[in-house]
């Protein structure tokens, strides 16, 4: 059987930091292959170097048997390699058919239209979605946008077609949807590359498998011939189980939300009335869909944006009000889904970004004079407690930190003021396992010493493990709880019931 | 007081046009992502090429502006090299570019002696009959033809903005960079494009200002209207129609000047001549006041192009 | 690891020339850094020596002006001219420290020198005393200046940069609509004040020092504190690195940014009064001018850094003195400081490129 395409030996580097690793990738027409591998492991990277964004610093690319160098995404596309990232490339305030013409280039501009119009529907009806040409793309779902950025690639003809990560943003039902889709598409001929971490998917829809780990391609083999736990060895090595955890009584309650309403500038309510409260020594999951209130909900709890209406009720403390600095005397911790957001400045030293949420306290200095030397034994204490990895000294800049340590210092700030509540949002994301997994014993131990935990994430397997009752959000509430063990087929549900 | 009413609203559009082109000039190019602060020096290098055109080298007046659009784009070369290529600070390249133009062209206007020289400009268009209709006909029909070029000028942008392809690549570059380089739009090549071919216009409006409406050169002339361009930018929402009737509003703040001293209204002149200023910032509050956080500003505007953060 | 990227190439070249990638490099070292941007200040230098060339000033002329700045008399003069380039390098710097684009540093000057002579019109305190009061004012008249556009961003979402330089425009007319009216003095055909009284002059305290130059060095001082050492030089570090992480960790955003926006307008402010009160002695319409840029530059180049402003502003006063020199011996415009300023700054500024970037080729 002939080759689609092909990778050899591909290098890459970035300021002397190796991506990609003599990595090597072979895929046939007419099959779904999975790239499996953890956040980090240079899958995106790999893939970005065949849809000509990243030039190899070595290597060879070859294209239906003929050796190519790709001198950027438009040459790819025009041999055939059609990419979607994981982060949509759509420009919002268009509307679908002018995405779709910009990125398939026609001579004319009315002439286009009407020609890509034509395209937009017949592809759509191909691959059984419903897209509308002339809707803009900031007002549709997540899914639907997806659906565009397929449409669009499919547009200019691919015979390679990479997804990078196509389900992490989707239900369970629209992942199944999708891969259906997907397997059509591949039984026409086209050659499908499935960039994922999710086991099953591959189990269930890949005809071949590749395994990246550390920049390298580990090995590829036919996914129904190996076990989950074979393939999960492959990808990570090995994990540790979660610790135990103890049972709860019934403790007093924490934190107390009620009714938070906030509506966006542009008048798109995004918290409609969300209720729930937190007691002592628990962990309150949020699950939902991605786009339903939950990054809202974690900016209002945390004092990033100030609510509509509505009350935040701190044990001890009574109503919060819009002041965060009232929250972190309340010994509220945030731990935000976007580090460099909320949690770090990156352009400043771990030391000062370690000690400024306590110089409040005194603990560093008068007003008129900062005690550094204080801040710096602090940092470097904490460091060594919370393993935070690659710190030659804290006075190094926090950007300088890999995704799982910037966490790590996040937690170490946070927890050392000893919270009573902790708002954590996707807390694990872009996180390799061994650190996801240190990220969630902080968060076992705190509900052991007695804080009450808000844990709001998208991932639903993270949310299932970790938490006592789970609250599930849809179009800015929350619509159902569970108590734990909570049934995933029920909160799936619930999850995007219209009701 | 009719005749009043009437000469003032006849005398309008020639204040406005400069501030109608600069805006339209800076909509052009921030619509691709870049903030543009240049206006007030681009002005001046237009302004001082089209006089020096027509005092040294005796040129008509339509070539010298011609000559003051060349001699703005060339300058832009410079903004957008800066900005475009080496991703030097939006705002600190604006403010250099501007500085170095006022220096330049002051210099230059100052060694090769045009200052205050009396320029031959464009005769006003007659549009018979049309120009006989009382009221209307002054001011609608006897104006010099830069303002009816100006309007199918807004026209053509217009066109090209949201009716070609040309136009869907800049304005994708300045909504989402990195949609755009992921469709195979080079994000550099269309932004340079449009920052030149703004400052093309922006040239024009100076070059107007000194060929055709004052009709001399003097240094720092263009006293502020650049700036007042840009906030009119903000003003219209990076629309080029909205742009033309905010110029057109500032065209006759400035016009309604002269006029009130003409008429012997004792009003401070001083404090009088703030008033385009002191209008522009009003406008800026109404424009926050009113619009709560909503705007139609580009989405990447001000940010280089950096492609695709590894995480 | 940090954040490598790799950035847009130029327009791609396919295949024949192979395609051009940038790199962000982390880390170069000092004595690199230091040649490329001496080798970019040096251009800059060339370039402006080439223009005053066809100006029609000789590098061998201009070499001797600025030789010139070495004699006591011009050394003097440099001396008093950096005390409110200096002022007014503190006063951008301290703005820029947080992100507010301060440049109606003209208009903060010049409703420094108002206050300041409307406090010696009124005679308010007694002489022993009228200096400081004057000084008082000047401070309080650059902080009012500068807090109408605090309240215009923060209220109605105003952008700073075009609010502050359109208010320079209103100040300029104010002054005006004085200088040619009220406070004229009416022994003089000039738009000018009438004289300060001697106790209202910072004088020369000895060595070719200004008293003004005190002032300079003592906000160099304080500012330098302010930043370094206080706690809120260190809040004020989140609020310009990372507004939204600053708020939620609880840093007083508002009471910081009022208090630094305050004080860029009171150094500018006090920049206005030093000018007036040693150099002149009295309001005139264009004590303000050029200084907008110089204040940008200085802060630019001394990278916001009150200790390094000092040295900066020193050496932007030699280009003030020489442009002054020019402009009455060649009839050279003043504005020709601007433009070198504005060279200056390009260069220096397309050096950082280069510092940051690593450009490669790739066949």
């Amino acid at each position: 059987m002939s080759v689609a395409l092909e990778l050899e030996g591909i290098r890459k580097s970035f300021d002397g930091v190796v991506a990609l690793n003599d990595a090597v990738f072979r895929a046939r027409p007419g099959e779904v292959h999975a790239l499996l591998g953890e956040n980090g492991a240079g899958k995106s990277s790999l893939m970005n170097v065949a849809a000509g964004l990243y030039a190899p610093d070595a290597g060879r690319i070859i294209i239906g048997g003929e050796a190519v160098s790709l001198s950027g995404p438009s040459d790819a596309r025009a041999r055939g390699i059609g990419m979607v990232h994981q982060h949509f490339k759509l420009v919002k305030p268009f509307t679908i058919a002018e995405n779709i013409l910009l990125a398939n280039r026609r001579p004319s501009y009315r002439g286009g239209m009407q020609d890509i119009r034509a395209a937009i529907k017949k592809q759509a009806a191909e691959l059984g979605f419903d897209l509308d040409p002339e809707r803009r793309v900031e007002g549709l779902t997540v899914a639907e946008q997806q659906q565009v950025e397929i449409v669009k690639v499919l547009v200019g003809g691919v015979r390679i077609l990479i997804l990078d990560e196509p389900t992490a943003v989707l239900t369970d039902a629209e992942a199944e949807r999708l891969l259906e889709t997907i397997s059509g598409l591949a039984a026409s001929g086209t050659a499908i590359v499935l960039v994922t971490h999710k086991l099953h998917e591959v189990k269930k829809y890949a005809d071949a498998v590749t395994i990246m780990r550390g920049g390298k391609t580990v090995t590829t083999l036919d996914p129904k011939q190996a076990t989950a736990a074979e393939l999960t060895e492959l990808t990570v090595g090995q994990t540790a189980p979660l610790p135990a955890r103890s049972q709860r009584g019934n403790t007093s309650t924490m934190l107390n939300v009620g009714a938070l309403t906030y509506a966006r500038p542009d008048g798109r309510v995004m918290l409609n009335g969300a209720t729930f409260f937190v007691r002592a020594g628990e962990i309150y999951g949020i699950a939902g869909v991605s786009g339903n209130g939950q990054a809202e909900l974690a900016e209002t709890l945390i004092g990033a944006r100030e609510p509509t209406s509505g009350e935040i009720f701190l044990d001890g403390v009574g109503n919060v009000g819009n002041a965060p600095a009232t929250r972190r005397a309340a010994a509220l911790a945030a731990i935000p889904a976007d580090r460099y957001a909320y949690a770090l400045a990156g352009g400043l030293s771990i030391a000062d970004n370690f000690s400024v949420a306590s110089i409040r306290s005194g603990r560093y200095g008068s007003l008129a004079m900062i005690d550094r030397a204080a801040m710096r034994r602090d940092a470097a204490a904490a460091v060594k407690e919370y393993d935070v990895q690659g710190v030659r000294n804290v006075g190094q800049k926090a950007a300088l930190l890999s995704g799982g340590n910037a966490q790590k210092l996040v937690i170490a700030r946070e927890f050392s003021r000893e919270p009573a509540v902790i708002v954590a949002h996707s807390p694990s994301r872009g996180l390799d396992a061994r650190a996801s997994a240190a990220v969630h014993e902080s968060l076992l131990a705190a509900r052991e010493r007695g804080a009450g935990v808000v844990l709001i994430s998208e991932d639903l397997d993270e949310v299932l493990s970790l938490s006592d009752r789970i609250g599930v959000m849809n179009k800015g509430r929350i619509v159902a709880e569970f108590d734990r063990p909570a049934d995933r087929q029920a909160i799936g549900r619930a999850m995007v019931d219209h009701a | 007081m009719n005749d009043f009413f009437i000469n003032w609203l006849a005398s309008a559009p020639v204040t406005a046009v400069p501030y109608a082109l600069a805006a339209l000039g800076l909509i052009l190019s921030e619509r691709s992502g870049v903030l543009n602060l240049t206006a007030e020096g681009l002005m001046l290098v237009g302004a001082l090429a089209g006089a020096g055109a027509v005092l040294s080298l005796h040129v008509h007046p339509a070539l010298a502006l011609i000559i003051a659009m060349a001699a703005a784009s060339l300058v832009s070369l410079l903004f957008a090299g800066l900005v475009v290529v080496l991703r030097v600070n939006q705002v600190i390249a604006g403010l250099a570019v501007v500085f170095f133009c006022q220096g330049l062209t002051g210099l230059i206007g100052t060694v090769a002696g045009w200052q205050n020289k009396q320029i031959d400009s464009l005769p006003s268009l007659n549009i018979w009959p049309l120009s006989e209709i009382p009221v209307i006909g002054r001011i609608f029909f006897m104006q010099d033809p830069i303002v009816y070029l100006t309007i199918a000028i807004f026209f053509g942008v217009n066109y090209v903005l949201f009716r070609t392809m040309l136009g869907l690549r800049i304005r994708s570059v300045g909504e989402n960079p990195a949609a755009a380089d992921a469709a195979g739009v080079s994000v550099s090549l269309h932004r340079i494009i449009a920052i030149v071919a703004g400052s093309c216009l922006i040239g024009l409006a100076g070059g107007y200002i000194s060929v055709v409406s004052v009709k001399l050169w003097v240094t720092g002339m263009t006293g502020g209207r650049g700036w007042i361009a840009v906030a009119l930018v903000v003003f219209a929402r990076w629309a080029p129609w909205p742009a033309l009737w905010g110029a057109l509003l500032f065209g006759c703040i400035e016009a309604v000047i002269p006029r009130i001293a003409a008429a012997g209204i004792a009003v401070p002149q001083y404090l009088m001549l703030m008033t385009p200023y002191l209008a522009t910032i009003a406008v800026m509050v109404w424009v926050g006041y009113r619009q709560s956080a909503v705007t139609r500003e580009p989405g990447a505007l001000g940010q280089p192009h950096v492609r695709e953060e590894r995480r | 690891m940090a954040t490598p990227v790799t950035v847009e190439p130029a327009p791609a070249s396919p295949h024949r020339f192979g395609r051009i990638t940038l790199d962000m490099r982390q880390n170069l070292p000092p004595w690199k850094q230091a040649v490329f941007l001496g080798g970019s200040l040096a251009i800059g230098l060339v370039i402006s020596i080439v223009i005053l060339a066809f100006a029609g000033i000789s590098p061998g002329e201009l070499a001797g002006e600025l030789a010139g700045v070495a004699n006591a008399d011009s050394l003097r003069n440099t001396l008093v001219q950096a005390a409110p380039l200096i002022l007014v390098g503190l006063g951008a710097s301290l703005a820029f420290r947080i992100g507010f684009w301060n440049l109606g540093i003209e208009g903060q000057m010049m409703f420094g020198g108002i206050f300041a002579t409307a406090v010696s019109i009124a005679e308010i305190g007694p002489p022993s005393l009228r200096l400081l009061f004057m000084g008082i004012a000047a401070a309080l008249g650059g902080m009012f200046w500068v807090l109408v556009v605090l309240l215009l961003k923060t209220r109605f979402r105003v952008n700073e940069i075009i609010a502050t330089l359109l208010l320079n425009y209103v100040a300029m007319y104010f002054l005006f609509h004085l200088l040619y009216g009220a406070w004229q003095d009416a022994r003089s055909a000039f738009p000018q004040s009438t004289p300060y009284k001697p106790f209202e002059r910072l004088n020369d305290i000895g060595f070719n020092v200004n008293a003004g130059l005190l002032v300079a060095i003592a906000g160099v001082l304080v500012a330098g504190w302010f930043i370094h050492m206080s706690r809120a030089g260190f809040y004020m570090r989140f609020i310009s690195s990372n507004p939204g992480m600053a708020k939620v960790v609880g840093v007083p955003i508002q009471t910081v940014t009022f208090w630094i926006v305050a004080a860029s307008g009171a150094c500018c402010g006090l920049a206005g009064y030093v000018n007036v009160a040693s150099q002149e002695g009295r309001l005139t319409q264009s004590f303000a001018d050029g200084y907008v840029f110089s204040g940008v530059l200085i802060a630019f180049l001394a990278r916001n850094d009150p200790i390094v402003v000092a040295v900066v502003g020193f050496l932007i006063s030699v280009l003030f003195i020489t442009g002054q020199q020019l402009q009455v011996f060649y009839q050279i415009p003043f504005t020709m400081v601007q433009m070198i300023e504005a060279i200056i700054v390009i260069a220096v500024a397309s050096s950082e490129f280069f510092i940051r970037h690593r450009v490669r080729w790739i066949r």
